[in-house]
């Protein structure tokens, strides 16, 4: 029978579990992201150099290929903590851009069109809100960070074999680690910005120039005070200092590994809280 | 169990409830239970700007807490576990609440989903209630490209997709053209009385309450100042009548019995009569007629809810016509 010939009854059947009501958000945003051109541009994009990488790593474990050149380019292309680090600095550049564009149309809208007040009367709780907006961003872009880069390391451990990755497993752990640290803070950065700025450009502009503000002061406070500790409030700073302890990577001077991992705690906890007080299904004037 | 058994879950319960907004308390120690009796009940929530009509209703969604007090909705507390009242309740809020750049479909079809419904029965419903509510035709459009009224109609849709046992309505009406007013009150009397939906109706507009609703609560400076069952008044109103005669009507008093009704005789043909339940005003009309007197006048006496109202606020002392004999002519 046709739809409107049917009629409206109430609904009485089986009701869906809190995870299934819990992914309705992220699934419903994913599906509007992905019908933006850009968006899928730059993801399409973000694969080129995952590929690449995938050539230099095949490279790299056929010698017979490599002959004829000399010994010091050999030793030079390593699939290492180095090469994890150039792989994961490249990304995280496509996260940033992908972080910016997504990010601001998340909350935003929500909050100009005062649609809270309908998710809130639902059973969807303030939390599982900002944590349902927090998952829409963060399995984005790990579309175009962990997981190609676990595909790498696991490439890496099909051909050089089970000896290499009882001697490299930390490496995997430690991108995939520092990826998750840097696509938490990315996402909360383009929530807080989606959060308090209601124009979408607007939006983007503030969640870029969180990181090039930041870095800027920083590098005003090493310069003008000369000293290097200026940098614990630079946040891609930071979160280079934290991939470096973790991939056993040289890292630059200044705020040490410890220092930069509670930096970022820091920034996490302070953008959760700017983002805990503008999700409110009411606004409560004093 | 059997006491529980004979005493329904009223649909909202206050215990000397009291909000505060910062420091200002809003609410001040309110207690009263709504919507008691049967299932598929109107309650008419009604107050002048800054009475707490909002503020309530905010509390009962768990938007606002209680600093004292406490309030129950369908029997759950609305300070704690209120996840799964929450699925059985569907709100329309008074101002634009939607997603501008999706459609309606899509839009209700969400919302649907997050209160529980699959996938596929959302879709269903969404579609069903968008034609329920006359937004059929127009359910692949945009929802900011919709006027005033198409944007009331897909909140209702939105608040009553899932099917909830109670729906909080705030402002139904606001904005609409007298046609779509008329839609909007057939569809929630439609709510209450097929779909067995409990309605909570803030209005300002005390014929809006009058139409639909079976009990009203008026609210004044954060209190309850009234609550009445509208049904009863009407009932009782209904009976009351104002009659005036020419002819020897002596004769009169002692006839009203035949109709099951009683008069009192104010002087020079003038009458006040209540008549049963039951018992139309056609009766009377034809006792008269048989006792060979020329009506003049006859009118129905209401106690109107604007009466009812404006007596809870306090600008009437009495209801006109409630108590007493009205002085006889000049």
């Amino acid at each position: 029978m046709a739809v409107y010939k049917r009629g409206y009854r109430r609904y009485a059947g089986p009701r869906t579990g809190p995870w299934t009501r819990f992914l309705v958000l992220p699934r419903y945003a994913w599906r509007r992201l992905y019908q933006q051109r850009l968006v899928l541009l730059l993801t399409i994009l973000a694969f080129v150099w995952p590929i690449l990488c995938a050539g230099f790593i095949y490279l790299t474990n056929h010698a017979e290929l490599l002959q004829g050149l000399d010994r010091e380019f050999k030793e030079f292309i390593q699939v290492d903590g180095r090469f994890f680090s150039i792989f994961m600095y490249v990304q995280a550049g496509f996260a940033v851009f992908l972080a910016a564009l997504a990010g601001p149309g998340l909350i935003a809208p929500d909050l100009a069109n005062n649609a809270l007040p309908l998710y809130f009367s639902r059973p969807l709780t303030r939390w599982s809100y900002a944590l349902a907006r927090l998952t829409v961003l963060v399995g984005m872009l790990s579309i175009v960070t962990w997981i190609p880069g676990l595909a790498l390391f696991g490439l890496q451990v099909g051909l050089a074999g089970g000896e290499w990755f009882r001697a490299n497993w930390s490496l995997g752990a430690g991108m995939v680690a520092g990826f998750f640290v840097w696509l938490l803070l990315l996402s909360l950065v383009a929530m807080a910005s989606s959060a308090y700025v209601k124009w979408r450009v607007v939006a983007a502009a503030v969640s870029l120039a969180f990181f090039f503000i930041l870095g800027g002061i920083a590098e005003m406070i090493d310069q003008v005070l000369r000293v290097r500790w200026g940098h614990i409030i630079d946040p891609a700073w930071v979160v280079n200092r934290v991939w470096c302890t973790l991939l056993g990577v040289e890292a630059p001077r200044g705020p040490g590994g410890w220092a930069s991992a509670w930096a970022v705690v820091v920034m996490i906890g302070l953008l959760a809280l700017v983002i805990e007080r503008k999700l409110r299904p009411v606004e409560i004037v004093s | 169990m059997n006491s529980e058994r004979e005493q329904p879950t009223p649909v909202v319960e206050l215990e000397n409830l009291k909000v505060k907004l910062g420091r200002r308390e809003i609410l001040h120690g309110i207690t009263c239970r709504l919507g008691v009796s049967g299932t598929g009940k109107a309650v008419g929530l009604l107050g002048p700007n800054g009475a707490g009509k909002s503020t309530l209703i905010l509390t009962l969604l768990g938007f606002l807490r209680a600093s004292a007090g406490r309030a129950r909705i369908l029997g759950f507390d609305c300070g704690h576990g209120m996840g799964e009242a929450r699925s059985r309740i569907g709100y329309m809020p008074e101002n634009d609440s939607f997603i501008g750049d999706m459609t309606a479909v899509a839009f209700v079809r969400q919302m649907a989903e997050l209160s529980g419904l699959p996938p596929e029965a959302a879709l269903e419903k969404a579609h069903q209630v968008l034609f329920h509510v006359g937004l059929g035709e127009a359910r692949y459009r945009e929802l900011r490209t919709y006027s005033l009224g198409m944007k009331q109609m897909a909140k209702l849709a939105q608040a009553i997709v899932h099917g909830p046992e109670l729906v909080i309505l705030d402002e139904p009406t606001n904005g609409l053209d007298p046609a779509a007013r008329r839609r909007m009150l057939k569809l929630i009397t439609e709510m209450k009385n097929e779909q067995g939906m409990h309605v909570l109706v803030c209005s300002h507009l005390l014929r809006d309450i009058e139409q639909v609703c079976d009990e009203a609560v008026i609210m004044k400076d954060g209190a309850i100042v009234h609550h009445c069952n509208l049904e009863e008044e009407r009932r009782s109103n209904r009976s009351f009548v104002e009659l005036e005669v020419s002819g020897d009507d002596g004769h009169l008093r002692a006839a009203l019995p035949e109709i099951g009704a009683e008069g009192v005789s104010e002087g020079f043909g003038r009458w006040r009569i209540v008549l049963p339940p039951g018992v139309e005003v056609d009766a009377l009309w034809h006792l008269v007629g048989r006792q060979q007197l020329l009506v003049r006048k006859l009118a129905h006496r209401r106690d109107t809810l604007e009466e009812i109202f404006l007596k809870a606020m306090g600008h009437l002392a009495q209801t006109p016509g409630e108590t007493g004999v009205e002085a006889g002519p000049a």
